[in-house]
């Protein structure tokens, strides 16, 4: 209900013209910010229905108050964005039939309807004043009801939003085996109190804002007080703020309209779907943004690190998770670099392979009609082929598209002499290594490995070294909202390794990653290592005195 | 701007033209040699003689190669002035890229070997393709016939060869291994030698006269003069000079059993180690040579307890008595029968007396001829194990 900070205007009755509405034909649209609601409910009612000429899905409800049939009352709302039967419960059958009779035998009149509609009559929790027509307007859009009580120039705005809305599933991109199941969804403020159940501070400030000059989309920007650097928050709103723009569909606009480096293939800002990791992010001192409409909240700054961390890295064994994350990188280090260190080696560098697996390859490749740099680049955009199909065509036929790609691409080409095993092997490993990260933590990577194929293919393992140190060198100069990309790496912040290739065990990451933390370093009492209890029996061999003290 | 920048980015990406694909040499377009084999023929010519493996009969899969026995690969040889022109001459029989990058051996001929081998050294130090640790050999007959061999578990006899070499059971020399003995002055090359054996199976059932399969095997060292070979040391030999190498990595001692002299005992060696001592007084030169060695007791014919510490240092005295007698044997054959140093004594002695060896080393073998060598064994049986005679033996 506070999202019209933007545009909501204090205009007290003495700057305005009373008359303006009345001649409003002409330029409506400047002139309705100032706009004041009438005293008279038809002229209230004549106004609105202007307004929303051809709108057919704004519902217009006029009715009578219980008691006092001479009060008119009209309720407006769209159709489809409110709670109907609370709507028809709470404030229909309320007013118009079950409204209870004052105990103080007060009369009710035209003057004081609005009183007793406000105090007695709405059995609704959210409910707000306006004075305002334009106000009004963007509340009904908003999915709030306006009702309107003859002969009070008030508009009392109920909170009656209820729209059809995906319940809350699983996450789709980020799944865990251990951990919270629940991702976001496209709502704002179901999104915003799933955090809110994580984090029950009042030091979470969730600051909203409206962008979109025809969408008018709900934006939310979360972060904690005390821990967020200010300079940060104060950023993160002044860049929204610069946005002007019709429509806001996803956090993706957002993302690229705000994000440092704009035409770098890699990501730095941050997205996720999954409620735990946005916790984590603002409890680490990062700013969260929310977008209404899309269950991707945007996490800023981003590391390069983040690629290779999953929320399950958190609450799964450390050393696992060491080895976990020493294996996506391995496997971000195969999907970039595999494709075209196999057709380097394979066409300049034939002495690296042992002997065995150098007749072994070259037996496959005897029939082979392509050079290697031509078999594996059409593999690999056969491979991309395949996987955009997969993304794209419907359920239904999903299943027999897979087999015959599998079939084809697979055993047919192979046994047709077209392709050598090999190189399938190469490629499948290639595509399975970039499924290993997030979906969009390795798509610069997807796209790069066709550069460096090209290089490994003109310059074998020289062309290969030299795009390698290019993409290096373009990633040691990102910035992501004035933090190096490249940190704790490059440039090295020792403590910050703790949580980077490998994660150190809880009780061991007592600051907060320096870059983004460094407001509030400290996040946990030091000295908490688990150990065995220091007891009298272990000093004087009394068994029962160590078992009291516990 | 923008234009500039755009015919820069142009011009970037042309450059990748312009460099073609430098040096880019296709797998299927090479041809890779599994062995090469030098050899000094009747009209005084060399003989390049190379295996090239048949990628097409390597296959993993199982559909190629399975018909007939015929080797995965092709044994082809030229003739030439120099090894250059040979392999020259050789590329006019070969329709793809000589690459010798995976050749496992370097063979030489007997013939070639007593010419010297510097004619042969040379070009496999100089140029790019051929690796160092290519397995360096010396066979008793041709080299070529070493390449024609067939082998029962490798794919080629090539890398059969070279499988064996590095199973340490003989004396292993590696290219580069062989150039720095030919540098050094205080050691002469010895080298691995290797022959044709027939095994006597047959070549394929129904054939009349069916050929004998041919396999290499391991046969003693070649022992060289400078680059020229002189002798030959046989299997027995080769034991004795490992041991005042230093090389002995794996084997056993066989002894005769201390209570039961008529039944052996075996002991498999752990771990060993060689010391040379020169010793020089300006006219008088000798070595002291001390050989470590461990063991365990790995059989036992005789029924005799040996756990027992008076046997155990009686097992220990017979085995060192047996590995100074074979390091004996080889050093006397070198010392007085062919007059060269091939153990390294002369190093040990540089390593001593750097003055005196400037003007010894001219004239070392000589010297190392008329040098003392006192051989003190040190043995260690570390475990007899726990089978005793009775559950070997069943009592009477």
């Amino acid at each position: 209900m506070a999202f019209f900070s933007r545009r909501r205007k204090k205009t007290g009755p003495a700057d305005a013209k009373p008359n303006t509405r009345d001649s409003g034909q002409g330029s409506k649209k400047q002139i309705a910010q100032s706009l004041l609601l009438s005293p008279d409910l038809d002229e209230n009612l004549r106004f609105l229905k202007q307004s929303f000429a051809d709108c057919s899905d704004v519902v217009f409800r006029e009715f009578l108050f219980a008691q006092r049939e001479q009060i008119k009352l009209a309720l407006v709302y769209v159709d489809g964005l409110t709670n109907k039967s609370q709507l028809s419960d709470q404030v229909m059958r309320a007013l118009s039939l079950e409204i209870p009779a004052a105990t103080d035998n007060t009369v009710i009149t035209k003057a004081n309807a609005l009183h007793y509609v406000k105090m007695r009559g709405l059995c609704i929790h959210q409910v707000k004043e306006t004075e305002n027509l334009q106000e009004a307007v963007e509340a009904i859009l908003s999915g709030d009801s306006i009702l309107l009580v003859d002969g009070h120039a008030t508009a009392v705005i109920n909170g009656s939003r209820g729209w059809e809305a995906r319940s809350i599933e699983e996450s789709q991109t980020q799944g865990v085996v251990r951990g919270p199941r629940e991702s976001f969804v496209e709502t704002l403020r179901t999104n915003t109190s799933l955090v809110r159940r994580k984090i029950k501070n009042k030091d979470l400030k969730i600051e909203s804002l409206t962008l979109g000059e025809v969408t008018r989309t709900d934006i939310a920007v979360a972060y904690i007080k005390g821990i967020v650097n200010e300079d940060l928050v104060t950023e993160v709103k002044q860049r929204l703020t610069r946005i002007k723009i019709d429509g806001i569909l996803e956090s993706g606009y957002i993302e690229e309209l705000i994000r440092d480096n704009p035409l770098s293939m890699f990501p730095t800002v941050g997205h996720t779907d999954r409620p735990d990791r946005v916790a984590a992010n603002l409890l680490e001192g990062r700013v969260a943004i929310f977008v209404d409409g899309t269950p991707m909240v945007l996490t800023v700054p981003h590391f390069f690190v983040e690629a290779i961390q999953t929320p399950e890295d958190y609450y799964e064994q450390a050393l696992f998770t060491s080895f976990v994350r020493l294996l996506r990188i391995g496997s971000l280090l195969i999907a970039l670099t595999l494709p075209s260190l196999y057709v380097a080696i394979i066409s300049f560098h034939q002495e690296m392979l042992p002997t065995p697996l150098l007749l072994s390859i070259a037996a496959q490749r005897e029939a082979v009609p392509f050079p290697v740099f031509v078999e594996a680049l059409l593999m690999e955009i056969a491979f991309e082929i395949i996987r955009e199909a997969g993304i794209r065509l419907p359920r239904q036929v999903g299943q027999a598209i897979s087999i015959v790609a599998a079939l084809i691409v697979g055993q047919a080409a192979v046994q047709a002499g077209l392709v050598a095993g090999a190189t399938i092997i190469v490629v499948a490993l290639t595509a399975m290594a970039s499924f290993v990260v997030y979906y969009s933590g390795s798509l610069a990577f997807r796209l790069l490995r066709f550069p460096l194929m090209f290089l490994a293919a003109s310059f074998g393992l020289f062309g290969l070294i030299a795009g390698l140190i290019v993409i290096v060198v373009h990633m040691t100069s990102l910035r992501s909202f004035g933090v190096p990309y490249l940190a704790p790496i490059g440039p090295l912040v020792p403590g910050d390794l703790k949580d980077s290739i490998v994660r150190a065990p809880w009780w061991a990451m007592i600051k907060r990653p320096h870059l983004v933390g460094q407001n509030n370093p400290v996040r946990e009492a030091s000295g908490m290592r688990p150990k065995p209890p220091q007891t009298t029996a272990q000093k004087g061999g009394d068994a029962d005195a160590g078992r009291r003290q516990n | 701007m923008r234009k500039k920048i755009a015919i820069l980015l142009l011009l970037f990406f042309l450059i990748g033209l312009l460099g073609g694909c430098w040096s880019r040499r296709e797998i299927t377009e090479v041809a890779i040699i599994m062995g090469t084999g030098v050899d000094w023929t009747a009209d005084d010519r060399i003989r390049l003689t190379v295996q090239i493996a048949k990628p097409g009969d390597f296959g993993a899969g199982g559909e190629a190669g399975a018909g007939g026995k015929e080797p995965p690969a092709w044994v082809v040889w030229a003739e030439g002035k120099t090894i250059e022109e040979a392999e020259r001459y050789l590329a006019m029989k070969v329709p793809r890229d000589i690459y010798w990058g995976h050749s496992v051996i370097l063979v030489l001929g007997e013939e070639m070997a007593k010419k010297g081998t510097g004619m042969v050294t040379n070009f496999f130090h100089r140029s790019r393709g051929p690796r160092e640790t290519m397995w360096f050999m010396v066979t008793r007959g041709e080299a070529k016939d070493i390449l024609e061999t067939h082998s029962e578990l490798a794919k080629t006899s090539a890398q059969a060869a070279g499988f064996l070499t590095r199973m340490e059971t003989s004396y292993a020399v590696q290219s580069r291994e062989f150039a720095e003995m030919l540098a050094s002055k205080g050691v002469q090359p010895v080298v691995t030698g290797v022959e044709v054996k027939e095994t006597g199976k047959a070549h394929g059932p129904g054939q009349e006269n069916p050929p004998v399969e041919k396999e290499v095997k391991l046969s003693g060292v070649a022992v060289f003069k400078e680059d020229k070979l002189i002798k030959w040391l046989d299997e027995h030999e080769t034991r004795g000079l490992l041991w005042l190498k230093g090389e002995v990595k794996k084997g056993a001692v066989t002894v005769p059993s201390p209570g039961e002299p008529e039944k052996e005992v075996s002991i498999k060696i752990r771990r060993s180690s060689t010391k040379i001592v020169p010793e020089y007084d300006g006219e008088n030169l000798w070595f002291n040579v001390m050989i470590n060695v461990e063991g365990d007791m790995v059989e036992q014919q005789s029924r005799e307890d040996l756990a027992k510490p008076e046997k155990i240092k009686a097992l220990e005295s017979a085995m060192a008595g047996e590995i100074k007698a074979r390091a004996a044997e080889a050093l006397e054959k070198a010392q007085r029968e062919y007059g060269v140093d091939i153990f390294g004594f002369g190093d040990a002695f540089h390593r001593k007396y750097k003055k005196e060896w400037r003007e010894l080393k001219n004239r070392w073998d000589e010297e190392f001829s008329r040098a003392d060598v006192n051989i003190a064994v040190e043995a260690h049986v570390r475990e007899i194990g726990l089978l005793t005679t009775r559950a070997s033996t069943p009592e009477e």
